[in-house]
């Protein structure tokens, strides 16, 4: 693994091992913290401030995440899942504010034994089938897990115990697309109970970019992913793996590495084009069959860690280490432009995904909690307090009865929340 | 008389056929007339048994219905001339039979049957409907020469049957009557004859009549005579194969009124009969609906009929809620674990009803839901008694009782019926209406319910209460049961409350049986609240969730019910994980943790540690206001720990104990040079005592020590990572030493306990133990020396435990901080205990004088404390060698010198004979100067009993030991 800064591992840790240990007995020596950095899912981050500046940004944003909690820990009343100071105002039935007990997730699954890194619903099918949820965890195993009995089905191993970062279903759930740390995106073959890697692609990338899905004809699909050039993104043609284009910034543009990817096109069967946040903070819009920068957007002063877009609206929003959400949106003219930020409170969104209904939008914090925010306003709706370390990843389901859709939470503490906020709304 | 009976009987039994049949004209109806008349005026007012028995056969054979089989059959045409014939007489007939049937009982039971058979073998032919159905519209004339005669002939048309039909009607019901109540048995057999003969044959003619045949049908399945029950239920099965019911409207009709009829008059009649009576009430009503079979929805589906049949049944059934034993009744939490699943199946609670007591009567209304649930439309009836549910407080319970065997009839468990029914409902309908009807009994209103007073607890259910008040706007429901935001708790409520939920968990039960294997599904929202209820403290509802966890073991195909835990420990873990975040609102996540423990091993404990953790991590985040319940949880799971892990534990801690006895009691052959070896070391020792020695010795002895415990320290917390429990107790142990000092003295009572659990889990792994207790000593000082008597006591166990391990830890400590303490408050409540009377044994003082006596022998032997202060020791304990002592009080001082001879026999020896000294010791040889004690020749007193029982104690170990002996002579 080629982790270009072993750098910011000292200053890195000074707040936060003070901080945040206020009680416990289980007092990690430094030593023991800096190596643990090794392990994806802060390797992930650090490796994406490896070479750029302000490498000890995430930490700093701890720091002042800390004092918060550890008062509360202190003594008086923990307002667990409360709202952001100066966010509470729009509260709409999520959270009463304090005759309620705190929202509770619907269920918990435990038994990843390692940090969740991605998840994915396949819950479209018809009565008899099961709803499905993928999860991709650090020990390189992706879980199939059984909605109904909320168990888990299959426990697929394919990437060499390496830490899975990014799992997708090509159609239904029987065809499984899976990226991890070993640098191979592997396609499954999940039907009638098999479990086997019917083709994988070899990236060459030691990035955790997420590679992106995009289905462009029946049979047909267009992805995205990180190349081995530090700069590039590749679009590949699938099944039948065939280069579509690279997508290389001009020279001296210094974006830095790819760090998420969103292929999206207007309309079925119209031009796909694709948006790149990069470690520098920008977001690129490139067409893909020039191979050109459509446009080039500055959103944020740290690497964009996640991003999605609303194709409808014409609008995207992206989260970065800092304490920012960028809100933007795309002209006719194919221009991206400033729509508005949104401060928050405690630093650090791992992912963001709009729901698909476009109503509303979820964010993964590093402050261990989710947030839900009204897409159109982006008004808070609701913090999400139930996890006990660093969120990664945040997904909707896609369920044909609204009632039983269900937002789904990974986090480092190994354990996978469910709630289900379409009903309680 | 008889006799001509007789020949007329004989006469008409060997004429054959067609001569026969010759008699039957119309010309001859004087003639059979008179015949008849005269038989009938004879059966009835005759005195003689015999001659109206044989008067009867007699007329049976003149209408040619003979017993014997020697006969031709009438083919249909004969038949009907001759019911035509036959008409003319039915009244007269049937008249004077009816009055014979009714007549006095003295009669003798053979008449009276004869009578009944005449009775329906006439009406049968006369009135059949095959005849009926055959005769024409009109008259038929006859010759006019036998028009006189034709007067006397009856056309059999619908306006004679149907008049004809409402005469019967009445001397039926008097026959009816009088006979299903008759003493002898073959009456009522002859009866269940005459319904059958009558239904078989007049099943249209005679409808109306049917309402009282079908009741003294039904009525008699349950007769005493076996006999009758048989054939009853012979017939009865008969028409149900025939699909009479199914396909007679009419009967059908019959059949619902009169089951309506009882509906309504079933309270009343439950509530004013006797137990027979009631059996006998309950077996019609199951008897009518057995016999409409799958007609029953045709009656369901009339609400005013569903409505009297659920609102009967709710009546009914209603509970005896006024027993106070129930309340009273506790488990506490401590109930030991149980045994393997087989000692749980067991039957369930019996229940008393307000109405009725025997069994019978209840298993009777069993099979009437059960029938109904096997015939009927299970969503109409689920749906209709699950509002009934919600609908009122008063007939929840009976609403669950019921709904609980709609469901074990639709799945057919234990059903008597007639006749199968056609379509078997699904699993998914069963499924479907399992599902409405648990989510129905585990919401929260229908489940928290108040069951007792303990003030702690009902602080939770009013949190409860607000919460789900303000929650949802289900209120109406809720506010049904419990009526006011403070209800008035009384033991009848309370009680009531139990036994709802002890219904509902038996509902529970009931449903896995009817899913079977299905019910693995339902299991993830079920087992939490069945659990939850495993671990309540009123034992009623404890042991009715234990058969219910037994229930669903054996449903779903799990061994025992540890394994029904450990592979749903997900579920529960899950459940108990999200409680405990509102550990406000949902106290019982305790509870349930509490009885996974307690029903399963140590292989559950890597499936829960997770949520333990969580526990913990909810513990720090509230200190202040939830540590009772958290102590509550971390109680026990240690409990659970020692009991998994402890006995490994011990089994060492006894294995050392016994190699210190055996090198302390090991019998020790003392030579003289040994002896010379004693006095050199003495001398020595004298020196060091008098600093004759220079100072290097001294320190040397003090770093060894040191040097000895540091290389394990912190060498082997490198190396072997703690097994998981003894990490658990470790995390606990930390938190206990922060609640040591809580304001709450009954938090700092749990704490205690807790620490002491720890203690014992840890005592294998000493290196983790001794940080841990040097952490805990202030702390556990404070509470052993200044705090309340009952702290002092817990404070002292703790101690105890913690010295079976920590020996040469606490040494020094336990000198310094505590034995000042404890021997002056020993020294100073002595003269108290002396006084004081017999009551003096129940306070709290005496308790821990008698607790320290007890422990602080074993305590100086364990920590090998030093000589002055056992000299400490000893002098505070021997004030309760004192005969005015309390009898328990010297018993335990004796052991502390028990404990004192087994490590200085010598100091102790000198001590006791100071006071008390029996024998004079006279020097071996005249060189040495004779012995003198201050003990010896002194007067009997208080102290002289304990210690010469003492020292004759001393005496018998010492003859296992010569080695002390050498001082002493042997006694003269």
């Amino acid at each position: 693994m080629r982790l270009r800064g072993g750098v910011a591992t000292a200053t890195a840790e000074r707040p936060r091992a003070s901080a945040r240990r206020v009680r416990g007995g289980r007092h990690s020596p430094r030593g023991a913290r800096a190596r643990e950095t090794v392990i994806p899912c802060h390797g992930r981050q650090r490796a994406a401030y490896g070479g750029c500046r302000a490498g000890d940004r995430r930490c700093s944003g701890y720091a002042e995440f800390v004092p918060a909690r550890a008062a509360s820990r202190g003594g008086k009343t923990p307002p667990v899942g409360r709202m952001l100071e100066g966010e509470v105002a729009s509260v709409s039935g999520v959270i009463a504010r304090m005759a309620l007990p705190p929202p509770d997730p619907q269920f918990v699954l435990r038994g990843t034994s390692a940090a969740v890194h991605t998840l994915h619903f396949s819950c479209g099918g018809q009565e008899p089938d099961v709803p499905i949820l993928f999860s991709g965890s650090e020990n390189g195993f992706i879980h199939v897990w059984n909605l109904k009995t909320h168990r888990v089905d299959a426990a697929l191993d394919g990437h060499g115990r390496k830490s899975v970062y990014c799992v997708q279903t090509m159609g239904g759930k029987e065809a499984l697309l899976s990226q991890g740390r070993d640098q191979r995106i592997c396609m499954w073959d999940l039907a009638e109970g098999r479990t086997s890697v019917t083709d994988s692609v070899f990236t060459e990338n030691v990035g955790f970019c997420r590679c992106s899905l995009l289905k462009v004809a029946q049979g047909r699909w267009l992805m995205a992913m990180a190349a081995k050039a530090t700069d590039e993104v590749q679009v590949l043609e699938l099944p039948s793996k065939t280069s579509v284009c690279t997508l290389k910034p001009e020279v001296g543009a210094k974006l830095g590495m790819p760090m998420c990817l969103k292929l999206w096109q207007l309309s079925c069967g119209s031009q796909p084009l694709l948006l790149a946040g990069y470690e520098d903070g920008s977001v690129v819009l490139w067409n893909l069959s020039t191979g050109k920068a459509l446009s080039q957007l500055v959103c944020h002063q740290e690497p964009v860690m996640s991003l999605d877009f609303d194709s409808e609206k014409a609008k995207g929003i992206s989260g970065s280490s800092e304490k920012v959400l960028s809100i933007w949106s795309l002209n006719e003219q194919q221009n991206l432009q400033v729509y508005k930020t949104h401060k928050l409170v405690n630093a650090g969104i791992s992912d963001i995904t709009i729901r698909p209904d476009k109503k509303i939008l979820a964010t993964a914090g590093w402050d261990h909690r989710m947030r839900i925010f009204g897409w159109k306003k982006l008004k808070p709706l609701a913090v999400l307090d139930y996890h006990t370390a660093t969120v990664h990843c945040v997904s909707f389901s896609d369920h044909k009865n609204p009632s039983e859709r269900l937002l789904a939470a990974g986090s480092k503490d190994q354990r996978i929340s469910i709630w289900s906020i379409y009903t309680q709304t | 008389m008889c006799s001509r009976d007789c020949a007329l009987r004989t006469l008409l039994h060997s004429a054959h056929g067609d001569v026969v049949l010759s008699l039957y004209q119309p010309a001859t109806l004087p003639l059979l007339g008179f015949a008849v008349s005269s038989l009938l005026g004879l059966a009835e007012h005759e005195k003689a048994k015999q001659i109206k028995i044989s008067a009867l056969k007699c007329l049976q054979v003149l209408v040619l219905q003979c017993d014997c089989q020697e006969h031709r059959c009438l083919d249909a045409d004969e038949a009907q001339r001759c019911g035509d014939l036959f008409a003319s007489f039915l009244p007269g007939i049937s008249i004077t039979l009816s009055r014979v049937i009714t007549g006095d009982l003295k009669q003798g039971h053979k008449p009276t049957v004869s009578a009944i058979r005449l009775f329906y073998l006439i009406v049968g032919l006369v009135m059949a409907d095959a005849q009926l159905a055959r005769v024409p519209k009109n008259k038929e004339k006859l010759p006019v020469e036998q028009s006189r005669i034709s007067e006397l002939m009856v056309h059999r048309g619908p306006d004679w049957s149907k008049s004809t039909a409402e005469k019967l009607l009445l001397l039926l019901r008097k026959i009816v009557e009088s006979s299903s109540v008759h003493p002898h048995w073959k009456v009522r057999l002859e009866l269940v004859e005459l319904v059958q003969h009558l239904l078989q044959n007049c099943s249209r003619s005679l409808v109306d009549s049917f309402s009282h045949l079908l009741k003294a049908l039904v009525g008699l399945v349950n007769d005493e005579n076996p006999e009758v029950q048989r054939r009853c239920q012979e017939v009865l099965q008969g028409m149900a194969e025939q699909g009479m019911v199914a396909q007679n409207r009419a009967l059908a009709d019959v059949l619902s009124e009169n089951l309506h009829s009882l509906a309504t008059a079933l309270p009343r009649l439950i509530n004013t009969q006797d137990d027979t009576g009631k059996v006998s009430t309950l077996s019609l009503l199951l008897g009518y609906l057995k016999l409409l079979g799958p007609k029953i929805n045709f009656v369901l589906n009339s609400t005013s009929h569903l409505q009297r049949l659920s609102k009967a049944l709710m009546q009914v059934l209603e509970l005896d809620v006024t027993d106070v034993k129930i309340v009273e009744e506790r488990g506490g939490g401590s109930a030991s674990p149980c045994g393997p699943a087989g000692s749980l199946a067991r039957r369930w609670q019996r229940k008393y009803f307000r109405f009725f007591t025997e069994e019978k009567v209840f298993q009777l209304l069993q099979q009437v839901c059960r029938v109904l649930g096997y015939y009927g439309n299970l969503y109409l009836l689920v749906d209709h008694f699950t509002a009934l549910y919600s609908e009122s407080g008063m007939y929840r319970k009976q609403a669950a009782m019921v709904l609980n065997e709609l469901l074990a009839g639709a799945a057919g468990m234990g059903v008597d019926v007639l006749r199968e029914r056609e379509v078997s409902p699904n699993v998914d309908d069963l499924k479907g209406s399992v599902t409405s009807v648990l989510d129905e009994y585990t919401d929260q209103a229908n489940w928290y319910l108040v069951t007792s007073i303990d003030a702690e607890e009902i602080s939770h259910e009013h949190s409860v209460q607000h919460s789900k008040l303000s929650a949802r706007p289900r209120g109406a429901c809720s506010s049904v049961l419990l009526p006011s935001p403070e209800p008035p708790a009384t033991t009848r409520t309370m009680n009531s409350n139990i036994w709802q939920i002890c219904i509902q968990l038996e509902g529970i039960g009931c449903f896995a049986a009817v899913l079977g294997r299905e019910f693995r599904l339902l299991l993830l929202s079920t087992l939490y609240p069945v659990l939850e209820k495993a671990g309540d403290k009123t034992l009623l509802i404890s042991e009715t969730a234990l058969g219910t966890l037994a229930d669903i073991c054996e449903a779903c195909g799990y061994d025992s019910v540890q394994s029904l835990i450990n592979e749903n420990s997900d579920y529960l873990v899950n459940g108990i994980s999200l409680n405990l975040r509102q550990l406000v609102h949902q106290p019982h996540a305790s509870q349930v943790l509490d009885t996974m423990l307690r029903h399963s091993d140590a292989s559950l404990l890597p499936l829960v540690e997770d949520v333990i953790q969580d526990v913990l991590a909810a513990l720090d985040q509230s200190y202040n206001h939830q540590a009772p319940t958290f102590l509550r949880v971390l109680h026990s799971v240690m409990t659970a720990l020692v009991r998994w892990f402890g006995s490994s534990c011990g089994e060492e801690l006894q294995a050392a104990e016994g190699q210190s006895r055996t090198l302390s009691l090991g019998p020790q052959v003392v030579t003289g040079q040994e002896l010379q070896q004693f006095f050199l070391d003495y001398v020595r020792q004298k020196q060091i005592a008098e600093g004759d020695l220079p100072d290097t010795d001294e320190e040397a002895d003090e770093v060894q020590p040191c040097a000895k415990l540091d290389p394990n320290g912190p060498d082997t917390e490198g190396e072997a990572p703690l097994p998981s429990h003894a990490q658990l107790a470790k995390d606990t142990m930390e938190r206990c030493i922060h609640l040591l000092s809580d304001g709450n003295l009954r938090v700092r009572l749990q704490a205690l306990d807790v620490l002491e659990l720890c203690v014992t889990v840890l005592h294998p792994h000493g290196n983790h133990l001794l940080p841990l207790a040097h952490r805990a000593w202030p702390a556990l000082v404070t509470r052993l020396i200044s705090d309340d008597p009952l702290a002092v006591l817990r404070a002292f166990k703790v101690l105890c435990t913690l010295a079976q391990r920590c020996g040469d830890f606490l040494r020094q400590r336990f000198s310094r901080d505590v034995l000042p303490a404890l021997t002056s408050s020993l020294r100073s409540q002595a003269p108290a205990s002396a006084r004081a009377g017999p009551i003096y044994s129940h306070t709290l003082a005496f308790k821990l004088q008698l607790a320290v006596l007890q422990g602080l022998g074993a305590l100086c032997q364990r920590l090998d404390m030093g000589e002055s202060d056992l000299n400490k020791v000893a002098d505070a304990c021997l004030i309760y060698l004192s005969a005015k002592q309390p009898m328990k009080l010297q018993e335990a001082a004796q052991s502390v010198f028990l404990h004192l001879m087994h490590m200085d026999p010598d100091s102790t020896w000198l001590l006791l004979s100071e006071i008390c000294c029996p024998d004079r010791y006279r020097p071996p040889h005249a060189s040495l100067q004779p012995v003198q004690l201050p003990g010896m020749g002194r007067q009997r007193d208080e102290f002289t009993d304990n210690i010469l029982g003492l020292l004759e104690q001393l005496q018998q170990w010492e003859s296992v030991e010569p080695w002390a002996g050498a001082h002493q002579d042997p006694p003269p």
